[in-house]
């Protein structure tokens, strides 16, 4: 580890210099994942994690981190602060510093999730407009240094995560329904009339706005995964009393969505509660984690039903691996699914989200 | 008489009867917690309904009390969101609050306006949307003073009529679903049942528990304290009715009354709680200001927000202690919630 800080260090030195044009992620460790997570000393970081599974940075945050979004191109990523906080920080990965600091304007907070556009010229962030009560999604000129440049309702209340299909420059929000407000902490203020959705966004516009069967109205529609071919897998959180029927819904744009089938049982012991979703490389197979139940649990893209279920306590972050999946842990773990039953624990809790940064 | 038997027989032959202290505490909980509440609930709002037969404005000192009574009652029962109450959604029935976009002055009006005879029946009545129901709409038909004085004197009389009666029903339901069947599911939990295990069933009242004390801090009290540049007075609870702070102290009173239950088996824990209790208790009581109406300059914002951490470290104490007494502890990403 210590050589590739010294690696960093040097090539940051020749990029200083000008005599390396364009860094790329290779030139920053060659991580392939990023996670926020919480130090025994109670730091917050953000870590790059190669896909050997080696920790090859930790960057210090300004306090807990949710989610971080990976620059498509340049060694640079945004970490999201927790729901609902107001700044998030870029993070010049080869540097190992923080090179600017994202703050949500007056009115609004940031709900720890946000996505480039296709050329990395623009972030998009999720956010709150919380005297409407209304989502937002903010957009920032990357090349201006992150300036604040414009916004447009993300289609619904609630906003959580966003995504961007692949190849294009539409994205896709979840909009979770659920209407809070910073002066009430995380506190949910519209239970009974709650709608969350998905919603398409193309060039600032909702084009497409779609919504879960009727019964279903208290599921909250908090995370998304994007498939290669451009499926979207989304992971709820149930905010009714009882069970629910289904945590785990696919929508392809213009279609139907389609939940999930669960067994009663698999379905329970998942708490009612999805932290993360991520789709295998291949959109076959769908991986969702749940912290509260303490579980992850894979589906079948095709035939949506449920493939198998593991324990492991306070699993949270997911994220695709050839044949596998990646899991961190707010224990420490980070293993391959496969390999669960080898424990693989670093002195770290990760937080709720696995990012894979783009090849 | 009941509880204390049941108490006798766990202290005499716990592992005999395989009752041990969780199950000790999930009977105290339903028997002097749960069901005296709900009990309390449907006979104030059989009064509330009976006294709006004989007056039914604002101006009436019966209905007013009678409205007082039946609010107290609720509010002392208001953290036990699970079952009963959230068939139907009952208790949003009863209380549809916070209305952050004025949904429930707007859809009164339009009732009184039309004179729309849903508000003429009961039965009907609960049929329609929840945010023109229960103890909120009745506070503005009472209280506020363009609400009360709208449209046709004599529509809003039988409205008023209306939206009592159909309180009483709410709350009679809510009663029988929790005499006739979820006690019993509370207290034997069983592999297909609501609860599985007795550790199931103490984490809902953990979670009542929990989730009572972040409302009063993070709503009752966070809604009207807004921002330092914008505080929000008029986001109170029941402030028309004069009724924000006690609210606070009722639920305080209640969450206490049902945490001391949950640590009957920990003297340390017990006597943490009674102690961050009664601070917040005590503090309340020398805020003195009913409607929170201080929070509009700094001194007295500043009081209410003493207040607020008060609460706060009450909630720290059942998180850390209270918690892992009973076995409920939440891991990073579990507690995390998002």
């Amino acid at each position: 580890m210590g050589q590739r800080t010294g690696r960093r260090q040097f090539l940051g030195g020749l990029l200083a210099a000008g005599l390396i044009p364009k860094p790329t992620w290779a030139d920053a460790g060659a991580p392939a994942f990023l996670s926020a997570a919480a130090r025994p000393d109670g730091r917050y970081v953000l870590c790059g994690i190669t896909a050997p599974l080696e920790v090859v940075f930790e960057i210090d945050l300004p306090a807990r981190g949710h989610a971080a979004t990976a620059h498509p191109r340049r060694p640079e990523a945004v970490a999201f602060a927790r729901r609902p906080g107001t700044f998030a920080v870029v993070i010049d990965c080869l540097q190992g510093r923080a090179k600017a600091t994202l703050t949500a304007p007056e009115g609004r907070h940031f709900y720890g999730h946000g996505v480039y556009s296709e050329s990395g010229d623009f972030l998009f962030t999720t956010e709150n407009d919380f005297e409407a009560g209304q989502g937002r999604v903010g957009v920032w000129d990357v090349g201006a240094g992150y300036k604040r440049i414009a916004e447009f309702p993300s289609g619904g209340v609630g906003p959580h995560d966003i995504k961007r299909l692949p190849g294009r420059e539409t994205l896709v929000v979840a909009n979770g329904g659920i209407e809070t407000h910073p002066a009430s902490g995380r506190a949910k203020l519209n239970l009974p009339d709650m709608q969350p959705n998905l919603a398409y966004i193309d060039d600032g516009t909702v084009t497409e706005v779609t919504m879960l069967p009727a019964g279903m109205h208290r599921n909250s529609i908090r995370h998304l995964a994007v498939s290669a071919q451009g499926a979207v897998a989304f992971g709820m959180q149930w905010q009714g009393d009882g069970p629910a029927a289904a945590l785990v819904g696919y929508h392809w744009q213009g279609g139907a969505m389609q939940v999930m089938r669960t067994p009663g049982e698999d379905l329970r012991a998942m708490a009612g509660y999805i932290g993360s979703i991520a789709f295998a490389p291949d959109g076959k197979r769908i991986c969702v984690t749940s912290p509260r139940g303490g579980l992850l649990q894979t589906y079948d893209a095709v035939t949506a039903q449920l493939q198998d279920s593991r324990p492991l306590a306070d699993v949270c972050g997911v994220a695709p691996l050839v044949g596998d999946f990646l899991v961190t842990s707010g224990t420490g773990v980070l293993q391959r699914m496969s390999r669960l039953a080898v424990p693989h624990a670093v002195p770290l809790m990760w937080d709720n989200h696995l990012v894979a940064v783009a090849a | 008489m009941r509880r204390f038997v049941m108490i006798l027989a766990c202290v005499l032959i716990p592992s005999a009867v395989g009752a041990g202290p969780k199950a000790m505490v999930i009977e105290d909980s339903i028997e002097g917690h749960i069901l005296p509440r709900f009990e309390r609930l449907a006979e104030a709002s059989d009064v509330l309904a009976q006294t709006a037969g004989q007056g039914c404005t604002g101006a009436s000192d019966a209905l007013v009390r009678a409205y007082r009574d039946a609010f107290d009652a609720w509010i002392s029962a208001s953290h036990l969101r699970f079952g009963p109450t959230e068939v139907e959604d009952r208790a949003f029935a009863l209380a549809f609050w916070p209305d952050s976009r004025g949904k429930t002055p707007r859809a009164l009006r339009k009732l009184i306006a039309e004179a729309d005879p849903i508000g003429l029946s009961v039965t009907d009545y609960a049929q329609m949307s929840i945010a023109a129901r229960g103890f909120h709409a009745l506070e503005f038909l009472l209280f506020d003073p363009g609400v009360s004085s709208t449209g046709d004197a004599g529509y809003r009389c039988r409205l008023v009529q209306t939206v009592a009666g159909d309180i009483a029903v709410t709350a009679g339901a809510i009663l029988k679903d929790w005499q006739t069947d979820y006690a019993a599911r509370l207290r034997t939990p069983r592999a297909q049942g609501t609860y599985r295990t007795e550790d199931e069933a103490v984490q809902v009242l953990f979670k009542a528990l929990t989730t009572g004390l972040q409302f009063t801090s993070e709503v009752r009290l966070g809604r009207p304290l807004g921002t330092f540049d914008r505080p929000r007075p008029k986001r109170a609870e029941s402030w028309r009715s004069g009724r924000s702070a006690r609210h606070v102290m009722l639920s305080l009173r209640a969450t206490r009354d049902l945490a001391l239950r949950l640590a009957a088996g920990d003297a340390a824990v017990h006597a943490a709680l009674e102690d961050a209790f009664g601070r917040a208790l005590t503090r309340l009581e020398a805020l003195n200001d009913p409607v929170f109406a201080g929070v509009a300059d700094p001194q007295g914002r500043l009081k209410v927000e003493v207040m607020q951490q008060a609460v706060d470290s009450i909630r720290a104490v059942v998180q850390q202690d209270l918690g892992p007494t009973l076995g409920v502890v939440a891991g990073f990403n579990a507690l995390d919630g998002d």
